[in-house]
């Protein structure tokens, strides 16, 4: 029996964000909030894998209570149980204390039922930081391999996951033992369309909510505002870059404004570098 | 997890979660029926749109104590009618205000769909129906006798099963077609397209404006004249609490014939010296467009068919000239939920037993008036004049009444009737009246 832990997040949808132009903070007002892209396709990956070995995926999502909505998406892409890890104590979490909350719960459902294989998006769209991932394998002790874009086996009698991984020079095929934890890009797997009894399932499903209290797991000085550390100093847009020198080939002709631009070009250093790189 | 050979099953399927799909569902669950209410949208009323306001008799209708459950409506309709404008920039009001109008709560209250809808869809849910969205019906299910006894979704394992469908599709009744209830596609001469936009100015902006008292009071106007080239269509114009819905409907044939965009359509009246003063510093927060059947009577399918019914818009439950339609919705689907209900109580769903749904909607407005306007829309499409001729005579007549000349009240009189001639023969206006008695009154 395959057991994959997936850890989910709700986001605004930034494709449509806008940033305060005052405050530098964004405004969420009016956006719609939706699972983190990553974390669905690492979802999409955890069903498919579930679907091929027999067995179960578990969700986890840290939030307020709204995030509802986010966990009974996951269980209509597939999840068979979410839990919801919510209280007022959590607020202000960075990536230090969210790491330690994930872990602290990971490491209750490992105990009841152990874990194979950890999923988690590369990122989370709003924050873009990629810790909390690696933060969550760091303090379980586990082997972590980041941006995977394909899984090409998960062998549970051997007790081995082989992932591709994307580095910004090539691919790499990495081999882990298990329980591992995956980072995962886009690639990784289709967000299905849902079968329609998934969907009706997810509809009228509650998720299992967990607190500081009805857990007793967490320590007081590690979560919320006082575990962590991060103090965000200012936000803002980077401002745009100056626009270049633009000739104008309608008035001097095509010949003449190619030939100027080349000039321009070598005269900066630029023509030369990509020339010797092609030679 | 669901395996294959487990069926999904309801007592009742509803396709649609518009005003009559929401409206069956919540009358069927009170009733204690299991509801399927499937909506293709991401949210209820995803894919809906309208001028707009929403009458409350329909609503008070399937939700007796409506107003506790805080609707989410804008202002209501404290004062309607007809606004009419010249080609010479000149408006005609005549509209009425308090009186009937000032009840409360008020028999209509202008909305926005999207945000209408979900609230509508919450209280089928309150009942107890099951809201599935994304979803779409594409075909039913019927035993080999040919009675629907399902539906076929998108989804992968998407079948339905349910001994009572009641289709509440929209505009696009493609479901309808399919089954076998209306031989043809939409025919554009019959289809109005109509498209608005909503602009956004201060709560106090829009009182001034339209001479308002407080945002307590809001006005809905059917816009007549100088709006739509000359061709058959009407405009609108609807207070919101912060913003104006402005809009107009054109008969989707001549959209296509005369090839007109309809934003530069909506520009140009948007443009006219009357409307602009209205709108002017407003921001733009929607642009929309949406289909309405508007073929009347001669254009409603077959009403049922054995295990299944068709309300709502799919049935071309509209009354162009009175803006109803949203009401019609309603109180169908109200109909035909109660009369899903009784075929349960007989456990017989044949056309025999849902044959009841045509009789109720013959008792009720819905079809008398269908069947009295049976001639409206063919009788615009032959009298462009009330859309040209007539509005921009009232500014004239009333223009010359109410200024002073220096000149015999003989000949103000003379150039009155004169400015009617000049747009339209006599006896043929005669006629028009005429006519126009007989396509509203049926004769």
């Amino acid at each position: 029996m395959f057991h994959a832990l997936v850890a989910v997040k709700q986001v605004p949808d930034t494709t449509n964000i806008r940033i305060d132009p005052e405050t530098g903070n964004l405004v969420r007002e009016g956006v719609p909030a939706i699972m983190n892209p990553y974390d669905a396709h690492a979802l999409a990956s955890a069903v498919e894998w579930k679907r091929k070995l027999g067995g179960k995926v578990t969700v986890v999502s840290m939030g307020p209570l709204s995030f509802t909505v986010t966990i009974r998406e996951a269980v209509e892409l597939g999840a068979d149980v979410g839990y919801l890890v919510t209280d007022r104590k959590f607020a202000g979490a960075d990536t230090l204390a969210t790491s330690y909350v994930l872990a602290q719960v990971i490491q209750m459902i490992h105990e009841k039922e152990p874990i194979d294989v950890l999923f988690f998006g590369k990122q989370a769209i709003d924050g873009d930081t990629a810790q909390v991932g690696p933060g969550v394998a760091v303090r379980l002790d586990l082997p972590i391999i980041t941006y995977a874009v394909k899984i090409r086996d998960i062998d549970l009698a051997k007790r081995q996951i082989i992932v591709e991984r994307k580095t910004e020079r090539w691919t790499e095929v990495v081999e882990a033992p298990l329980p591992a934890l995956v980072t995962c890009e886009k690639e990784i797997a289709e967000v299905p369309f849902a079968p329609l009894p998934d969907l009706i399932r997810s509809l009228r499903y509650e998720p299992e909510v967990l607190t500081v209290d009805n857990t007793g797991i967490f320590d007081a000085e590690s979560i919320g505002v006082r575990g962590s550390p991060t103090v965000v100093f200012k936000m803002g847009t980077p401002p745009l870059p100056e626009p270049g020198e633009k000739i104008n080939s309608r008035e001097v002709g095509v010949e003449a404004a190619v030939a100027a631009a080349f000039a321009k070009a070598e005269a900066a250093g630029i023509l030369t570098s990509v020339l010797g790189g092609v030679k | 997890m669901n395996t294959s050979d487990e069926k999904i099953r309801f007592d009742a399927i509803v396709v649609g979660a518009g005003l009559a799909g929401a409206a069956a569902a919540m009358v069927m669950a009170r009733a204690g029926l299991n509801v399927a209410l499937i909506e293709r949208g991401q949210k209820a009323g995803g894919k809906n749109y309208f001028g707009g306001a929403i009458y409350t008799h329909a609503i008070g209708e399937v939700l007796p104590d409506y107003m506790d459950r805080k609707p989410p409506f804008e202002r209501p309709v404290t004062e309607a009618g007809f606004w009419m404008l010249s080609k010479d920039g000149g408006l005609t009001k005549m509209t009425v205000q308090g009186g009937k109008l000032g009840a409360e709560p008020a028999d209509a209250y202008m909305a926005s769909r999207a945000i209408f809808d979900v609230w509508w869809a919450e209280q089928a849910q309150k009942e107890g129906a099951l809201l599935i969205p994304k979803t779409t019906v594409l075909d039913f299910i019927r035993d080999s006798a040919g009675q629907v006894i399902g539906v076929k979704t998108d989804r992968a394992q998407g079948d339905v099963y349910a001994p009572v469908v009641i289709v509440c599709e929209g505009v696009n009744n493609l479901l309808t077609q399919k089954l076998g209830l209306i031989d043809h596609d939409l025919e554009p001469a019959h289809i109005a397209l109509a498209f608005k936009q909503v602009i956004a100015l201060p709560m106090d902006t829009i009182n001034a404006r339209f001479g308002l008292p407080d945002e307590k009071h809001g006005l809905a106007a059917s816009v007549l004249g100088d709006v739509s080239l000359g061709l058959p269509g009407m405009g609108f114009v609807y207070t919101n609490n912060t913003s104006v819905s402005v809009g107009l409907g054109m008969m989707l044939d001549a959209v296509v014939e005369y090839r007109l965009k309809p934003y530069e359509v909506l520009q140009r009246y948007l443009r006219h010296p009357a409307i602009a003063p209205l709108i002017k510093g407003g921001q733009l927060m929607e642009y929309g467009a949406h289909l309405i059947p508007e073929g009347g009577y001669r254009d409603m399918p077959k009403l049922f068919t054995g295990g299944a019914m068709v309300a709502g818009d799919a049935a071309s439950m509209v009354n162009a000239l009175h803006w109803e339609g949203t009401n019609m919705a309603i109180v169908a689907g109200k109909l035909a939920a109660e009369t899903a209900i009784e075929a349960h109580k007989r456990g017989d769903f044949s056309a025999q037993t849902l044959s009841q749904y045509e009789a109720r909607l013959k008792d009720r407005f819905i079809l008398k008036d269908m069947k009295q306007y049976r001639n409206f829309s063919r009788f615009l499409e032959t009298h462009p004049e009330f859309m040209d001729a007539y509005p921009s005579f009232i500014n004239d007549a009333l223009g010359q009444f109410f200024s002073a000349y220096g000149m015999p009240k003989k000949t103000l009189f003379k150039n009155i009737l004169g400015s009617l001639t000049s747009r339209r023969q006599l006896f043929k206006a005669v006629g028009d009246m005429l006519s126009m008695g007989r396509a509203v009154m049926g004769w």
